[in-house]
């Protein structure tokens, strides 16, 4: 459980700091600044709070499911990433904002950035010791 | 001569009345904001507002408002709100770009006033009354006005979940 929470907390800083980077390439390419909705400091923890969830999923999908958890785990995770995309398209945005209609396009890849960093990262710390 | 000077005077002297009569023109000011809003989420701003503002809290009769807004300038603060809005369901901005107001009296004193005019929003003009009051601020004055409009008498949605009375508020800085 203990190498969970690590994986967690490491991919979420991970797709923390993704999700920075990209906010930069966004904001310099369209010329359009959401930096005082989406800051950093909530980019790491909210990816770093979804990784310690992630972890705490697949430690309980681990021991209801044996090793059909993995597999039903990714699927959860990608399902619940893709749907968790509405919440940026609800957002309502301070009237002075300029283009409300542009931030879900900034926001909506963050929120699948904290699976690619678990897929990314799981198989370093929990490698496949069998090959068929 | 008398009686040429009498007829010369008397020519001054109305056109010198005329002169004082001549109603002041203001300019609307940056940090102007036409806000709406309704018992539920729908609510926001319109970005642009343009118009010849002829005014004298003196002489409210001899006073005039043409003002219009770009519909298409509406934010609510969420893209999908703000494109539902300027949709063919609602405000039609495609076909009906703008929202206008014109003026035709303004009475009042002090600085409480009333606008009665007509407002043309989606294709519809109807008659409406609008209290408003001016301030002056120094060499200029900002305008305050809060009334409602019932959305559905001008075919802009249809009833249900939005109320049918949207509230409506505005305050204008304007400088000679």
């Amino acid at each position: 459980m203990k190498k969970l929470l690590i994986l967690g907390v490491v991919s979420g800083l991970l797709a923390g700091i993704l999700s920075f980077l990209y906010s930069k390439v966004y904001a310099h390419y369209l010329g359009l600044d959401f930096s005082s909705i989406a800051t950093p400091a909530k980019m790491i923890l909210a990816s770093a709070i979804g990784g310690l969830i992630a972890a705490v999923g697949y430690f309980l999908l681990q021991r209801m499911l044996g090793l059909k958890g993995e597999a039903v785990f990714n699927l959860l995770f990608t399902i619940l990433s893709f749907a968790s995309i509405l919440g940026p398209i609800a957002t309502k945005l301070p009237l002075d904002m300029q283009s409300p209609e542009m931030f879900p396009w900034l926001v909506m890849p963050m929120h699948l950035f904290p699976a690619l960093g678990w897929m990314t990262l799981k198989p370093l710390f929990f490698p496949n010791k069998t090959l068929a | 001569m008398k009686k040429t000077l009498i007829v010369l005077s008397a020519v001054l002297t109305l056109m010198a009345a005329k002169v004082s009569a001549q109603v002041a023109n203001w300019n609307i000011a940056p940090g102007y904001s036409v806000a709406f809003s309704t018992s539920g989420d729908a609510a926001g701003i319109f970005k642009t507002l343009k118009g010849v503002i002829k005014f004298d809290p003196a002489n409210p009769g001899g006073s005039s408002f043409q003002v219009s807004i770009d519909v298409a300038s509406i934010n609510t603060g969420n893209g999908l709100m703000n494109t539902h809005a300027k949709s063919a369901e609602w405000f039609d901005a495609t076909k009906f770009p703008q929202i206008t107001f014109q003026s035709t009296s303004i009475t009042g004193s002090g600085s409480n006033f009333q606008a009665v005019g007509n407002l043309t929003m989606h294709g519809v003009t109807k008659p409406i009354t609008i209290p408003f009051t001016f301030q002056r601020t120094g060499a200029g004055g900002t305008f305050q006005a809060s009334f409602k409009v019932n959305r559905v008498q001008f075919g802009v949605g249809k009833s249900g979940d939005v109320d049918d009375d949207i509230a409506l508020k505005l305050s204008v800085p304007v400088t000679k």
